[in-house]
């Protein structure tokens, strides 16, 4: 990790751990503004900070460990897509309907904090993707599984422009990032639990069948960790497919693992409103779904190998880092 | 590396042996290795080697597995006796073995575990006592690997009479033709001989025969864990069936066998990576432990679970005669033994755990 990376680190673990789950859009937005990391992965020409994909791996990490209920991911997401800095954008998993040259009517779904968005970027039906202007779109108010926004946005006649870029792909390896952090953060909670937790005259820590059933999650935290590093390394490189998607099914297979074990660790408590889990739990497992679950992704990923034949798998993954 | 290492899979022969690779022996195969280079890169030329760094040794170590190639007649040699020797071996004795390791020609064998000491090593009781100026060796050795091809075996033995659990240990380099030495096969559930029984019956040894410092063969053994458990043989064992299963998922196409080849693959390249970074970091002079053993334990599991999840999704007889069913009915076979060898999954899980704070 560089100087400046370990600042961005600092700044981002700090403000996130302060705004946390707790955080609105309508009254910490403005903080977010102020650091400008909507601006993360927009280029400094176009007044963004310039980071490239293993900043924005640092920053929504964090956003992950802290279950930080802001579009940070998505915003950095679409300014950078739609190379914008001023509004504020979000991507949307879908997107249905007719478009012309430069207009839209239909239906975007699934849009991660839609409500008051500027402008949204979604994949187009067509190959790349499209910048829709949605300040006059009709809302409707939807949540994942963990109460963060995703919404329907009803859009007329809307003004749009045809871009590059694969922002499915790009929110996939954001969650795979969250997933990372929210698995790290899920450990941590466990694990100082079971130290402090007394039952039969000792800490839980002390017994077997617990500390083996943590190795198992920081193995599956750290192999997520790994791969979400290996992506965005990859992206950082110019393109990612192979890894995004690999990436995905890995956080993806961890959080059945991780989520059960942090669970069962915590007995009765860790299933309560007021404890701290579920905030990283239900989040994970919401994530496992949006932008591509196991069957999208292992198909995307096993399609291509299968064509290729058993002669090529191992120069071809071996191809992917040297 | 993959032109000279494909002559030698011959895709003809039995695909069962690219199956579990590294404990395929295969003389011819490994002094053509040897010939070409490949045994003992990173060591000093002095020794036969060929002073090139870990990773480019990585490199060809992943590739070699990779493809399947019987490289069990050196794979311990190469991996772990070469270089403990070069360590902590005296002057003689790295002289006598160490140049024929690096040619492919001498074989060694790693004498840990006994019939009462399994996971708990710390109660081998084979001993060593003073004899003149050398040693006499006397107790035996079990599950060793490669017994029968070795020259040489490394064997953990008590040094200090009386001494307990991990103090008074040391490490010994003993030909395996000393007069004493006895070898008895173990057949494995298989029909496979790999592993072996290692009689010491009043072993004579030169005093150059102790590796180390006496009394030091704990921490010596323990360092060498790293090394021992985070190489791409962790988690390739059966990559042959994977490889099985992408062709016979391109010649019966369905949803199901491509979804579970992605699957396969996202593992796979999760673990190539986080081995791959515990390789740098060794090569940095860094001691990963804690990641290394993270290595081995998901490594293992998923070498492990491969088997059964393409059983449950293909319908083939596991008996043969298609190659896809040879080499899975093998690997269900063989795939018990992979939380075993090296340390079980339980230790593997008992370091992480400390590594957490957890005891
Ligand atoms: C294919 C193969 C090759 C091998 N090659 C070699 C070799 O070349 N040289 C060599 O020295 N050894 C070799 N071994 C031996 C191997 O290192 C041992 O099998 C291993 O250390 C376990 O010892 P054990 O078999 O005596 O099982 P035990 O130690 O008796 O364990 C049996 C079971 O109990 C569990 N257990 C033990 N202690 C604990 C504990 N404290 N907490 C929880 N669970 C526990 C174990 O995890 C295991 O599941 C080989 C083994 C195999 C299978």
């Amino acid at each position: 990790m560089s100087d400046q990376q370990r600042m961005l680190e600092e700044m981002a673990g700090g403000l996130f751990a302060d705004l946390g789950a707790a955080a609105t859009l309508d009254s910490d937005w403005g903080t977010i503004k102020e650091v400008a990391l909507d601006g993360l992965l927009l280029g400094e020409a176009q007044g963004g900070f310039g980071g490239s994909w293993e900043d924005a791996l640092i920053v929504f990490r964090l956003a992950g460990y802290h279950a930080l209920a802001l579009p940070v991911a998505e915003a950095a997401i679409a300014a950078a897509l739609a190379g914008r800095a001023a509004g504020r954008g979000t991507v949307a998993a879908v997107a249905e309907g007719s478009l012309d040259q430069s207009r839209f009517d239909g239906v975007l779904a699934g849009v991660p904090w839609g409500r008051g968005a500027d402008f949204v970027v979604a994949p187009c039906s067509k190959g790349g993707a499209i910048v829709l202007e949605t300040a006059e779109a009709t809302v409707v108010e939807g949540a994942n599984i963990a109460g963060e926004p995703r919404d329907r946005l009803i859009v007329t006649d809307a003004s749009m422009s045809r871009i590059d870029g694969d922002p499915f792909a790009l929110m996939a390896l954001a969650r795979v990032a969250q997933m990372a952090g929210a698995l790290d953060a899920a450990l941590a909670l466990a694990v100082g639990y079971v130290n402090e937790r007394q039952q039969f005259g000792r800490s839980l820590a002390k017994f077997q069948a617990v500390q083996q059933a943590l190795a198992s999650f920081a193995c599956e935290a750290a192999a997520t960790n790994c791969a979400a590093m290996g992506a965005a390394q990859a992206m950082a490189r110019g393109s990612a497919p192979f890894e995004i998607a690999a990436a995905k099914l890995r956080a993806n297979r961890a959080t059945g693992i991780g989520t059960a074990i942090a669970h069962q660790v915590h007995g009765a408590i860790g299933f309560t409103e007021d404890y701290t889990l579920h905030p990283l739990t239900r989040r994970l497992w919401g994530w496992r779904s949006e932008f591509g679950g196991d069957r999208y992704w292992s198909t995307v990923l096993g399609g291509p190998i299968v064509a290729a034949g058993s002669a090529r798998f191992w120069p071809d993954l071996t191809a992917l880092t040297r | 590396m993959r032109s000279l290492v494909a002559p030698h899979v011959d895709i003809g022969s039995d695909p069962r042996r690219r199956a579990n690779s590294w404990a395929v022996p295969d003389p011819a195969f490994s002094r053509a290795l040897g010939a070409a280079g490949l045994i003992g890169m990173t060591w000093p030329k002095a020794f036969g080697g060929h002073e090139r760094s870990p990773l480019e040794r990585y490199v060809v170590l992943e590739e070699l597995l990779a493809a399947g190639a019987p490289v069990g007649a050196h794979w311990i040699a190469d991996r772990q006796t070469g270089s403990l020797l070069l360590r902590y071996g005296q002057e003689e004795e790295k002289r006598r073995w160490v140049p024929g390791m690096a040619a492919g020609e001498i074989y060694s064998c790693i004498g840990l575990s006994e019939p009462n000491a399994g996971s708990d090593l710390a109660s081998v009781r084979s001993t060593a006592r003073r004899d003149g100026d050398g040693w006499v060796i006397e107790g035996q050795k079990l599950w060793t690997t490669n017994a029968h091809h070795a020259h040489v075996i490394i064997a953990l033995v008590r040094s200090e009479p009386g001494s307990e659990r991990n103090a008074g240990l040391s490490q010994f380099v003993i030909p395996m033709d000393a007069p004493g030495v006895t070898v008895r096969p173990i057949i494995d559930l298989t029909g496979g001989h790999d592993f072996n029984e290692v009689f010491f019956e009043s072993v004579k040894l030169p005093a150059s025969a102790l590796v180390g410092v006496e009394g030091d063969g704990w921490r010596q053994v323990t360092a060498e864990l790293s090394l021992e458990r985070s190489g791409p043989e962790r988690y390739l064992s059966s990559t042959a069936l994977l490889l099985q299963l992408i062709d016979h998922a391109r010649m019966h196409p369905s949803e199901t066998l491509t979804a579970l080849v992605g699957r396969l693959a996202a593992e796979t390249w999760t673990l190539r990576l986080m081995s791959a970074s515990v390789a740098s970091k060794i090569a940095r002079g860094e001691d990963p432990a804690l990641e290394a053993t993270m290595v081995k334990d998901l490594g293992n599991s998923f070498e492990q679970a491969m088997p059964e999840l393409i059983q449950a999704a293909v319908e083939i007889d596991p008996a043969g005669p298609e190659p896809l069913g040879l080499v899975l009915g093998h690997l269900l076979q063989l795939s018990p033994s992979f939380s075993l060898r090296g340390g079980t999954r339980e230790i593997l899980k008992g370091i992480i755990a400390r590594g957490l704070g957890l005891r």
